[in-house]
């Protein structure tokens, strides 16, 4: 380890110590302040996800309150068929924002809904069974900490009851998210982050998955889902 | 696998020239992702050139090595992860056996990675017994190919999607078809039984967060994100000089690198890994090792001349532009870096005399500079190898490549400095080329050394009346009026 920084710094010919980062870690005011930010434009805010979502293939519907949003759900989880067997089950966060969807009672025992669950820790079989459970589930639903309006994107942070493979084992992902949370850009996003005690694992994503290897031709669902619905709550 | 080898270029490269249907590849790679890039660069304010930032950015980076690097490892290990500073390939191809042992793993799931081509960790795997499986839809096309990817981002690029199409009727026992959505869903249901059963991921890593203690991946099609989540072990590999600082130093290069290596605002998954999971998450990998790869980048590091080819983001947009590459296509280059941006680094980690064919094939048409996010000058380091290559250089061990080529210079050098020589020469030369053979008026041979400039093309005839000569003129002339 300390042999190849030695190298390192003999390559560069500087000293360990020598107060240079405070030069490399320093930050710039526009960045520090670019985080609060006025939201004065959230009206243009929403036509930009809108117009970015749309080459994205990722369909945004617009919901006065989480009620609305429920429903609405519920009739697209009726409509969608599981791309892997024929079990309809749905995962979703453990998170006040998805249980005010009241998806549960919606959908009763038509369709399964489970939710990730909340411990200090897990043993290696309580581990095992929620991996099976999301891998059965063809339907993840996530809300999101922020809505990036210059590109769609979504971001999700880790933590308690926000495992990761929610949003990209089952083949669809569905997000709610509330319109307080939208941000202008990536930048000011980066800023709020700068700012916090960062989880494990932070996933920012704009669409359903992609790619272009075959003859450069774009193609959605490569290993992600290929689906992917962004429901935004006014209330 | 196919042996990789620089020294193979000229042979690879003549018969890539002839390769149609690699042509027809490649031109789908130029006329989308070119394009979209440099559509995506006119959108830019014109007062101000991002590029400009990037590149201050990466350079404060690569200046500050040695803090940064310090910073992220205590941070990686604060957060739970194990660090190891590999000195050379071999050590850490070591180190990533060493862990797959201690894990027992019999299968890995790779993100892409050019670096785990550049120090050949599949054929170490698999030597070992670990199946190895490449999940990007197009890395896993090359390997059930058995060949090495052939472009940095886009890897399966030189294949038509008829020979996909052939390729997975064959391997995958599928039906015919050479539809990419159907083929796409054909790899798609075989890599997931893949990776929900892997012991172990192995990822690249687009750069790291020094101050936070992350390293961040992107990807379009979340093959990376399933390698990095639902193994028990996650190993990633980063070159020591791929890290920012803060996150600050994120909004501009990744902005840069997405618009450059696809013409994207984003990518699809933007993902900042640091660590193993927590207590209270229920998935994510129960260890997480970061290895930090030397393999002669200190020693690139330490040339001024050269420094600059380490703030590379690996975004591959020089491929996409370049006439060379879009000719020949990347595997006549013989190494996992292909393009420009290979010509200047594979020579510099494998030997300047052994690489020579790599940086002597560029035009230096200077496409690559422009594309470039960080605004890497390319051309310049190019001309520069060619120019150790003719004198030698004992810093890089470069032995001066053919006494012949020298002595020619030498007296061309002599001739370009004093008027009458050179008068004399074009002269003499306008009076020799009439005797060579011609086609529509251009010069189909050159005689004895000169010949390797007709080898491939036809050449053109000095004109009657040189420049100087009719300058004279129209400034006697002039002076009369």
């Amino acid at each position: 380890m300390s042999r190849i920084i030695e190298r390192v710094r003999q390559a560069l010919g500087v000293r360990a110590n020598d107060g240079r980062d405070t030069l490399v870690f320093a930050k710039s005011d526009d960045f520090v302040h670019c985080a609060d930010a006025k939201a004065t434009e959230r009206d243009g805010w929403m036509e930009s996800i809108r117009i970015e979502a749309k080459a994205l293939n990722l369909q945004v519907h617009e919901c006065p309150d989480l009620d609305a949003c429920g429903e609405a759900i519920a009739s697209l989880a009726r409509e969608r068929d599981p791309e892997w067997g024929t079990v309809k089950q749905i995962m979703r966060w453990s998170d006040p924002i998805l249980e005010g969807l009241g998806l549960e009672g919606r959908l009763g025992a038509e369709i399964a809904v489970k939710s990730v669950p909340g411990a200090d820790s897990f043993s290696q079989s309580e581990r095992e069974e929620f991996r099976r459970e999301v891998i059965a589930s063809y339907i993840g639903l996530t809300t999101a900490d922020y809505l990036l309006a210059d590109t769609a994107s979504l971001v999700l942070l880790g933590g308690l009851g926000r495992a990761r493979s929610v949003s990209l084992v089952p083949s669809i992902h569905i997000a709610v998210v509330p319109r307080s949370r939208m941000l202008a850009s990536y930048r000011q996003m980066l800023s709020l982050l700068s700012a916090m005690e960062l989880p494990s694992n932070v996933s920012i994503i704009t669409g359903p998955s992609k790619t272009a290897d075959i003859e450069a031709t774009l193609v959605h669902g490569a290993h992600g889902p290929r689906e992917m619905h962004l429901f935004v709550v006014a209330s | 696998m196919l042996k990789q080898d620089p020294l193979q270029y000229r042979e690879l490269a003549a018969k890539a020239v002839q390769d149609k249907q690699l042509h027809k590849a490649l031109g789908k790679l130029r006329d989308k992702f070119g394009r979209n890039a440099v559509n995506l660069y006119n959108q830019l304010s014109p007062e101000h050139d991002p590029r400009q930032d990037a590149k201050a950015v990466r350079r404060k980076i690569v200046d500050n090595l040695d803090v940064v690097l310090e910073t992220l490892a205590a941070n990686i290990r604060a957060r739970g992860g194990h660090v190891h500073l590999a000195e050379t390939g071999e050590d850490a191809v070591e180190y990533c056996l060493g862990v797959a042992k201690r894990f027992q793993v019999r299968r890995v799931v790779k993100g892409k990675s050019m670096l785990s081509e550049e120090i050949h960790l599949n054929d170490a795997l698999e030597a070992a017994g670990i199946e190895t499986v490449e999940t990007d839809l197009g890395e896993y096309i090359v390997q059930l190919k058995g060949e090495a990817p052939s472009h940095i981002i886009a890897p399966a690029i030189h294949y038509t999607r008829e020979q996909v199409g052939e390729l997975f009727a064959e391997k995958l026992g599928e039906p015919y078809t050479d539809d990419p959505p159907t083929l796409t869903a054909m790899a798609r249901k075989a890599l997931r039984e893949k990776m929900l059963g892997a012991d172990m991921g192995i990822s690249g890593g687009n750069t790291a967060c020094a101050e936070t203690g992350h390293v961040t991946i992107v990807s379009n099609e979340g093959n990376i994100r399933m390698a990095t989540t639902m193994p028990r072990v996650h190993v990633v590999l980063l070159g020591i000089e791929k890290i920012a600082a803060t996150l600050e130093d994120h909004d501009i290069l990744l902005r840069m690198l997405t618009r450059a290596a696809a013409g994207q605002k984003i990518s699809t998954y933007v993902s900042y890994v640091g660590g193993p999971r927590l207590d209270e998450e229920p998935d994510g990998p129960e260890e997480f090792h970061l290895v930090l790869v030397d393999n002669g980048r200190s020693r690139i590091l330490a040339d001024p001349d050269f420094r600059e080819v380490l703030h590379c983001v690996r975004c591959g947009g020089c491929l996409n532009v370049c006439p060379v590459y879009m000719a020949i296509g990347g595997h006549s280059y013989g190494s996992p870096y292909c393009g420009p941006i290979g010509a200047v680094f594979t020579p510099l980690t494998q030997g300047i005399n052994a690489c020579h064919h790599l940086c002597q094939g560029e035009t230096l048409c200077g496409a690559c500079k422009q594309v470039c996010p960080v605004d890497n000058d390319l051309p310049r380091m190019l001309s520069l190898l060619r120019f150790k290559l003719a004198n030698g250089d004992a810093r890089w061990n470069v032995r001066p490549q053919s006494l012949p080529t020298k002595l020619v210079f030498g007296a061309w050098s002599v001739i370009m400095r004093h008027r009458r020589m050179y008068d004399a020469m074009s002269l003499l030369a306008g009076f020799c080329q009439r005797l060579l053979p011609r086609k529509n008026g251009w010069i189909r041979r050159l005689p004895g050394p000169l010949g390797g400039w007709t080898r491939g093309r036809d050449f053109p005839p000095l004109a009657k009346k040189s420049f100087a000569r009719r300058w004279a003129r129209r400034d006697t002339t002039r002076r009369d009026a």
